[in-house]
This record gives structure tokens, C-alpha cells and sequence, in this order.
């Protein structure tokens, strides 16, 4: 038998949630699967398109810095190609996670189900498209002949924190989009601000102290310089810049998944 | 067609209990809410959102092996109560308990994602709705028979005719031979053909005690097909009883606000 009542404290029980969640995961891995075939990601030009879009980005950027810089290097290209790529993905992540709802329409009027499920699919599909920029990445840096290190590894637990965040920051742009539609138009500004705000087209040991202390207002400040040091000098990230980071990602994790099960039961009255 | 499965209830046991149940929600007034409509109006004192009282105090019991009509105006609250059943919605006051696997029609989100073809479609569907892998797979040629969609299936969704995606919706909330089935208003869609066709299915799931609720505006339908009917109006449940009188009462209700209206000169 099951019972609907009223909420109590505007959420839903968490643990019939939890568990009608877990019961779902074969749609996440499925809706991830139809939407990289229906783009063609599966096929090698459909990974060379992906792929191809961050890399001739770098290159603009890198004959940019070049140009206004006077000087470079190849580990400075290595920097900036790297840190795109992880830009990317959270970038990506928001992007897809932004119309996941909305676009549900018909799913959401006329199944129950766990919504959060929806902003998790486009996070899987984000990543899915993040994993080939991460051996493009490898290839580059072996051919720059840029140091290899065990330090290397700690890439695992630095992209782990990176999902955690855009998969929070996914999970809030999903809600917001339900009461604002023209949010949209907006993130394209927003993301382009937060890439040069960024430690990418810069490293942050070129920056002054007090701007490092303004920094530390950018959830990415810290994730980048850890990311950066791992994937493109093989040396371990900094203990501070690693707590920095985990502790945006769950903030952004728990505030995002809080703010969406509150509100989950007015969408299918606002769609 | 094969009666693959009969229901494990008996006759006369309760399948839906709903209790006072009242659904009170906001909604916005613009179709599409954006931060520019707000940000413009600023200062203006302009009500984007509205509250909306669906349901009010309904109470009802459906039970297995028969079917209910519900009947209405458009806005009385009919889809609401059947998304609350469904779980869709959760109620704001009272209490809905529901004795089996219900399925909605077009439940199984048909057509939600239109650049994919009808096939993944079912199966995301079927998926979100909390169906396995292999229990989809072991119904979908049925559906696909049923739909009678050939080759189409595999198309997708956006190159389908209304009626082909009706079919489809039918077909699956059909097909899932679900305790519980709610068919909201999907049989004025579909060509005749079809429209007898899923009449049989609809009086074959009857005789397999499966509970069944038909949201319909063809008084002719309900009066043949339910045994019971409620009639709904502003979310107020106004009348319950056999088939005829209900339906009766109800259409009269509608030519006495027609000629009202006709009175004022509207």
C-alpha cells in the first residue's frame, strides 16, 4: 500500500526518496546513453567534435596570451589547456543541467518519480563528454614532455570535487530555471566572467596576494591550482586548496539539493 | 489478446481511499516566468503568481473491478486528482492511500523527449516510472503491436501525428497491466479504429478486477463503459452515485450555466 500526505516541513520523506531513487538508477545510465547516441558522441567524428571546440579555444587563448604577453611557454600552454578542459565540463554541466526540468515536461506531468534524477542525467552526460578531453589532454602533455609523477593521481579525487560541484551547481540552475525561463540568456555572460575570473588563462603563483585573498570568493580558485598542479606539473595540490575546494562542492552540493526538494513538488504545477 | 495476467484482487476490495484530501498550490500567471518580466515590473506591485484551490475536501473509494468515471468542467480539478492518486502531486490537507501498482495513461512519459525515437522513449518511460530492464523489454512488442506504429517506432517522436502519439500512450499504460489504471481523456484522440479498439481493452482490463478511472468528456463513454461516476467542480466533489443519474445531473448543471450565460448576454 502507499499513502501521499501531506509534506512535513516542505520535504519529502528522504528515505522513501533515497530509496525510489536508487530503484531508478537504470534510467540515469539509460537517458545518458540515448542522448550521447542522438548526438552522435558515439561515433569517433562525434568525439573529435567534441573534443576539437576546447582545443582550438586553448589555441586562440594561447596566441592571445602570447601576443599581449610577449612571452610563453610550453608548460604555460599545458596550464591553460588543462584548467579549459575542467572548466569545461562544470560549464557543460550547468548548461545541460539549466533545461533539465524544464524540458521534462511531459515525464514530470505524468510520472512520479525523484526529479533530482533529471539534473544527475545531465551530469552523467557531462562527464561522458568531459572523459575524451582528459586523453586529449594526456596525449598533449606527453608530447610537450611535461614531468610524470605518482603526484599525477591526485587528479581522481580533484575531478571527483569538480562533480560534486557542478552536479550541486547543476541541481540549483535546474530549479532556478523552472521560476526564471530567460536564465539562459544569462549564463553565457555569467560563465564567460567566471572563466577569465579564473586561475586558466593565468597560474595563480602570477597573481598579487591581495587579489589570491579575493580569490578565495571563486569556488573554482582553488580547484584549478590543485588541478593544474597534479595534471600539469605532477606535483600534490596543497592541503588547504583541497579542503577549500570539498568544502564548496558539498556547500553548493547540500544548498542546491536542499533548495530542490523543497521545491520539487511545485513542478508539475509550474511547467 | 491475451489476458496475460489477472489481477490478484477480489471484487469489491478497495483499491484507491481518498481521504479529505485538499491540494492547494501556487502557479504563475505568465506562461513563461522570467527574471525580466520581474525585474521590469519592480516597484509595480504586479502579482506574478496566483494561488489555486484544486481540490477541496474530496472523499472517495475506488474499488477493484469496477470503473469509475470522473466528470467535470475543464478546471474542476479532474487531471489534479488524478496526478495526486498517481503521486505526482502531493496533497496539501488529507490523506490518499492506494492498494496496488497504479498507472497513469501516458504515464509512462511518452514523448518526453522528442528528438528521441518512440522505442527509447517507452523505455526511459517505463524506466522513470520504476519499471526493470527486462520487465520493459518482455512488454514492449506488445505495445509496439498494439500501437500499431510499424516501422515509425523507430522514428523520432517529433515526426509523430497527435494521433500516433496518443496511440502510443494508450498502448503502454495499457499494456503494463498496471492494478490500478487511470486513462485521463485519451479516447477522444486516435481514429475509430483505434478508438474501439482500446474501448475492448479498457472492458477486458474491467473483467481482469483491475480497478479503472476514466477522466472523460464523452458523456456517451462514460455512461457505457463505468459503473460508477463522480462529478467534480471547483475542486468540490459535487455528486457520486450510479452512471445515469450523475451524468444526468451534471449535463443539466451545464445547460443552466449556458442559458444563464445566454441571459446575461455574454
Amino acid at each position: 500500500m502507499e499513502v501521499f500526505e501531506p509534506f512535513r516541513a516542505g520535504l519529502p520523506p528522504l528515505g522513501r526518496y533515497w530509496r525510489s531513487l536508487w530503484a531508478r538508477r537504470s534510467f540515469i545510465s539509460e537517458y545518458a546513453r540515448s542522448e550521447l547516441r542522438e548526438k552522435h558522441y558515439d561515433s569517433v567524428f562525434g568525439q573529435v567534435w567534441l573534443v576539437l571546440n576546447p582545443l582550438l579555444l586553448s589555441g586562440v587563448y594561447f596566441i592571445l596570451i602570447v601576443i599581449i604577453g610577449g612571452h610563453s611557454d610550453k608548460l604555460r600552454y599545458g596550464h591553460l589547456t588543462g584548467c579549459l578542459f575542467l572548466f569545461y565540463f562544470v560549464s557543460n554541466t550547468m548548461s545541460g543541467g539549466l533545461g533539465s526540468i524544464t524540458r521534462g515536461g511531459k515525464l514530470i506531468l505524468n510520472t512520479a518519480f525523484p526529479r533530482i534524477m533529471l539534473p544527475i542525467s545531465a551530469t552523467v552526460i557531462a562527464i561522458f563528454r568531459f572523459l575524451p578531453t582528459i586523453v586529449v589532454f594526456l596525449v598533449i602533455r606527453s608530447i610537450l614532455g611535461f614531468p610524470i609523477g605518482w603526484a599525477m593521481l591526485w587528479a581522481f579525487p580533484i575531478a571527483l570535487i569538480t562533480t560534486i560541484l557542478a552536479l550541486g551547481l547543476a541541481i540549483l540552475i535546474s530549479v532556478i530555471n523552472v521560476y526564471f525561463r530567460d536564465i539562459s540568456s544569462f549564463l553565457p555572460y555569467f560563465t564567460r566572467t567566471w572563466l577569465y575570473l579564473s586561475p586558466i588563462l593565468y597560474e595563480v603563483s602570477a597573481l598579487k596576494d591581495k587579489l589570491r585573498t579575493i580569490e578565495n570568493f571563486n569556488p573554482l580558485f582553488s580547484l584549478l591550482n590543485s588541478w593544474s598542479r597534479a595534471m600539469v606539473h605532477a606535483q600534490p595540490p596543497l592541503a588547504s586548496d583541497m579542503f577549500a575546494s570539498l568544502g564548496w562542492a558539498l556547500g553548493f552540493f547540500i544548498i542546491g539539493t536542499y533548495f530542490f526538494l523543497s521545491r520539487e513538488r511545485d513542478f508539475a504545477v509550474r511547467l | 489478446m491475451p489476458s496475460a495476467s489477472s489481477s490478484n484482487h477480489l471484487p469489491g476490495e478497495i483499491a484507491i481511499s481518498v481521504q479529505k484530501l485538499g491540494l492547494t498550490y501556487t502557479t504563475t500567471i505568465d506562461r513563461r516566468p522570467t527574471l525580466k518580466a520581474r525585474v521590469r515590473t519592480l516597484g509595480r506591485g504586479t502579482k506574478h503568481t496566483r494561488v489555486v484551490q484544486a481540490l477541496d475536501d474530496v472523499t472517495m473509494d475506488v474499488s477493484y473491478g469496477s470503473v469509475l468515471g470522473v466528470v467535470g468542467a475543464n478546471g474542476a480539478g479532474k487531471s489534479t486528482l488524478m496526478r495526486v492518486i498517481s503521486g505526482i502531486l502531493p496533497p496539501s490537507r488529507g490523506r490518499v492511500e492506494v492498494y496496488g501498482k497504479v498507472s497513469t495513461l501516458l504515464a509512462l512519459g511518452v514523448g518526453f523527449s522528442p528528438s528521441l525515437s518512440g522505442r527509447e522513449n517507452v523505455e526511459l518511460g517505463g524506466l522513470a516510472a520504476g519499471m526493470s530492464r527486462k520487465e520493459i523489454a518482455a512488454l514492449f512488442d506488445e505495445i509496439a503491436d498494439f500501437a500499431e506504429l510499424g516501422e515509425a517506432i523507430d522514428a523520432p517522436m517529433r515526426t509523430y501525428s497527435s494521433g500516433m502519439y496518443a496511440r502510443l500512450g494508450f498502448s503502454v499504460a495499457a499494456t503494463v497491466r498496471p492494478d490500478i489504471l487511470i486513462v485521463d481523456e485519451a479516447l477522444s484522440t486516435g481514429d475509430a479504429h483505434f478508438r474501439e479498439k482500446s474501448l475492448n481493452r479498457i472492458k477486458e482490463l474491467r473483467s481482469d478486477v483491475r480497478a479503472l478511472i476514466l477522466v472523460s468528456h464523452s458523456m456517451t463513454t462514460v455512461r457505457d463503459l463505468c459503473n460508477e461516476v463522480v462529478w467534480l467542480d471547483k475542486g468540490k466533489l459535487m455528486m457520486r452515485g450510479e452512471p445515469n443519474p450523475v451524468v444526468d445531473a451534471y449535463q443539466t448543471f451545464l445547460k443552466v450555466g449556458k442559458s444563464a450565460a445566454i441571459d446575461e448576454g455574454i
